[in-house]
């Protein structure tokens, strides 16, 4: 029996390099090794095109070629009849190419020499096992008894903010991934930012990670997960990483700063991008197509949690204003005022002259505070938030409460002495412990 | 007229080296197939390369049809490559010398991989599916040599008739 084309997936990551053979129009053949034979679907493959080859010029003459792959580990050879469909140059297929490409360069250390000019795509018309009598490569892991399990963890209840912390929670407990990051698209949709991290010294809750930029940037653009088995200099994060100065109006992003793995999927609902969740090893080749797989199921699922409608409509406003008015005082009268500037341009907010934090959470923690400083006010509710024409949310739903766990977790790190505290369903209390002076 | 290769190249071809074999089935098709060896002979200009029969039947039968002979060898190490072209190749017997020697290019192969952090795995998995017992021998005179090292270079000529 032919084997499937999905189930030689194991040999179609870059592992080890490829062998095709193609002929010109007068039939004399050439040989060339290829760097990355790439899965598209069950009946397609695309190969890298990165020089202009004797390959390339017979395949576009005569579009038949004959391509010997092999699987890691045991070595078996398979061999695929191949009919050249399309070059594509730009899009998710490519931009997914030359990510990997970046990787499989570095580890062979051709990183100088590696790039994708175009993501050749082959119609697979047949598949031939040349050692079918030898066994295949063992499997190590069950990647569906682990979905099952990171699943079962992850749970459907609980706020947003234990939603986010499980959904990392689970990866580690599930996959056995000791780093990752769950981004969420901001106001602009040009931007992501850390709502959760898991496994770094620092949270880096409230990094931000432009599209396009890096491998969590270019998944989101372009809507695809992103696989990279082995370290690379490309797809790296230099504005994010060099914001480290307390100064600068940014937040660090806490990633490994040469990881051997990585793995970024877009998290999507209703045809929107909501969210990227980013996973990184410092071991090589730590997540397969399974994983991927795996991580693509798991992503959709925790999408669906997070965008059910907020149900924080609940509370009549009249109450909300007897508890604004007996909520007691915990302020320290006594102690040194904490200095709050901000910057209307970006939203942002400096705390003692250290940047805290901007955007839509710098506009929250602004009004929340001049309400707090005009009307004694400490009890909020997110409905009135949603109201409040001083803030630039845009439509939907789930972006205020993002922008609150963002926010209450960025204080708790950097200012502790401003607290908000959640009191109920949509409702929640501003703490705040010294003395505020406001300064332009 | 055939060419001569350089000592160096002769080196480089019976080293540590995947080779792969390439030829034009009757109906078309590109073939490739995986070879075991390669012994150059003493004046460098005919080389002997040892096939599985099983694994290189296609191969073996669009060559005795006629077609041209296309040979990539590579180094893993450096990714140091070389493509020669033959038309003029015929099947011969093995020496058991060449056996011997089939063996001994399996093993050296699979150590390379290993030193390049391939893994001892993916060594015993070299070995144990490279183990052929019908190996056959393809002697060729190259008519062209291109440098195919990945590169600005790639695809140059290197030595032709």
């Amino acid at each position: 029996m032919k084997p499937a084309l999905e189930s030689l997936r194991p040999c179609l990551d870059g592992a080890v390099p490829a062998v095709i053979a193609t002929s010109d129009s007068d039939g004399v053949p050439n040989a060339a090794y290829v760097s990355q034979v790439h899965f598209v679907d069950t009946e397609h493959v695309a190969l890298s095109y990165q020089f202009f080859s004797k390959t390339r010029a017979n395949v576009i003459a005569h579009p038949y070629a004959q391509v010997q792959i092999i699987e890691p580990v045991s070595f078996r050879h398979f061999r695929l009849k191949l009919h050249y469909v399309r070059t594509e140059t730009e899009g998710p297929l490519f931009e997914y190419m030359k990510a990997q490409l970046a990787g499989i360069a570095a580890k062979t250390g051709m990183d100088k020499v590696f790039r994708l000019r175009g993501a050749d795509v082959y119609r697979v018309l047949d598949i031939e096992s040349v050692d079918a009598h030898m066994s295949p490569a063992s499997v190590t892991a069950d990647t569906l008894l682990q979905l099952r399990r990171a699943l079962d963890i992850l749970g459907d209840d609980g706020d947003l903010a234990a939603l986010a912390d499980r959904a990392l929670a689970a990866l580690a407990q599930g996959f056995g991934i000791r780093h990752a990051l769950l981004l969420m698209l901001d106001e602009t949709g040009g931007a992501l930012y850390t709502l959760a991290s898991l496994g770094y010294a620092d949270s880096g809750v409230g990094a931000e990670v432009m599209l396009g930029e890096g491998t969590i940037g270019v998944a989101a653009r372009e809507r695809i997960p992103i696989r990279i088995n082995y370290r690379t200099g490309d797809y790296s994060y230099q504005a994010a990483i060099r914001a480290a100065n307390t100064q600068e109006p940014s937040i660090r992003l806490p990633i490994l700063s040469e990881p051997h793995s990585q793995i970024a999927v877009p998290l999507c609902h209703a045809g929107q991008l909501v969210g990227v969740l980013y996973a990184e090893s410092e071991h090589d080749a730590l997540f397969n197509h399974a994983d991927e797989d795996a991580l693509v199921v798991y992503g959709r699922h925790l999408t669906a949690l997070m965008v059910r409608p907020a149900t924080d409509g609940e509370v009549p406003e009249n109450g909300l204003t007897q508890a604004a008015n007996t909520a007691a005082s915990m302020m320290d009268a006594s102690a040194a005022p904490l200095v709050i500037r901000y910057f209307a341009l970006d939203h942002s907010i400096f705390v003692d002259n250290d940047y805290l934090i901007k955007g839509v959470a710098g506009s929250i923690l602004w009004t929340l505070l001049n309400e707090h400083v005009s009307n004694g006010r400490r009890d909020f509710c997110n409905r009135e938030l949603r109201r409040d024409p001083r803030l630039p949310l845009p439509d939907f739903s789930d972006n205020l409460e993002t922008r609150l766990i963002l926010l209450q977790r960025r204080l708790a790190e950097r200012c502790p002495a401003i607290a908000l505290e959640k009191t109920g369903r949509g409702r929640f209390r501003l703490n705040v412990a010294r003395p505020l002076q406001f300064a332009r | 007229m055939s060419v001569v290769l350089t000592a160096a190249q002769a080196t480089f071809l019976q080293g540590p080296v995947s080779i792969n074999v390439a030829a034009t089935g009757g109906d078309g098709w590109p073939l490739v197939c995986r070879a075991q060896a390669c012994t150059v002979a003493r004046d460098r200009k005919s080389i002997h390369v040892l096939l599985s029969v099983r694994r290189a039947r296609d191969v073996l039968d669009a060559l005795d049809s006629g077609s041209v002979l296309a040979c990539v060898f590579s180094r893993p190490a450096t990714h140091a490559t070389l493509q020669l072209k033959s038309q003029k190749h015929t099947r011969v017997a093995v020496t058991s010398s060449q056996r011997e020697l089939a063996l001994r290019s399996v093993h050296a192969f699979a150590h390379e991989l290993a030193g390049l952090g391939y893994g001892e795995a993916l060594a015993h998995g070299v070995v144990a599916t490279m183990h052929a017992s019908d190996l056959i021998a393809v002697r060729f005179i190259p008519e062209i040599i291109f440098d195919q090292t990945p590169g600005p270079d790639a695809g140059r000529v290197l030595a032709s008739t």
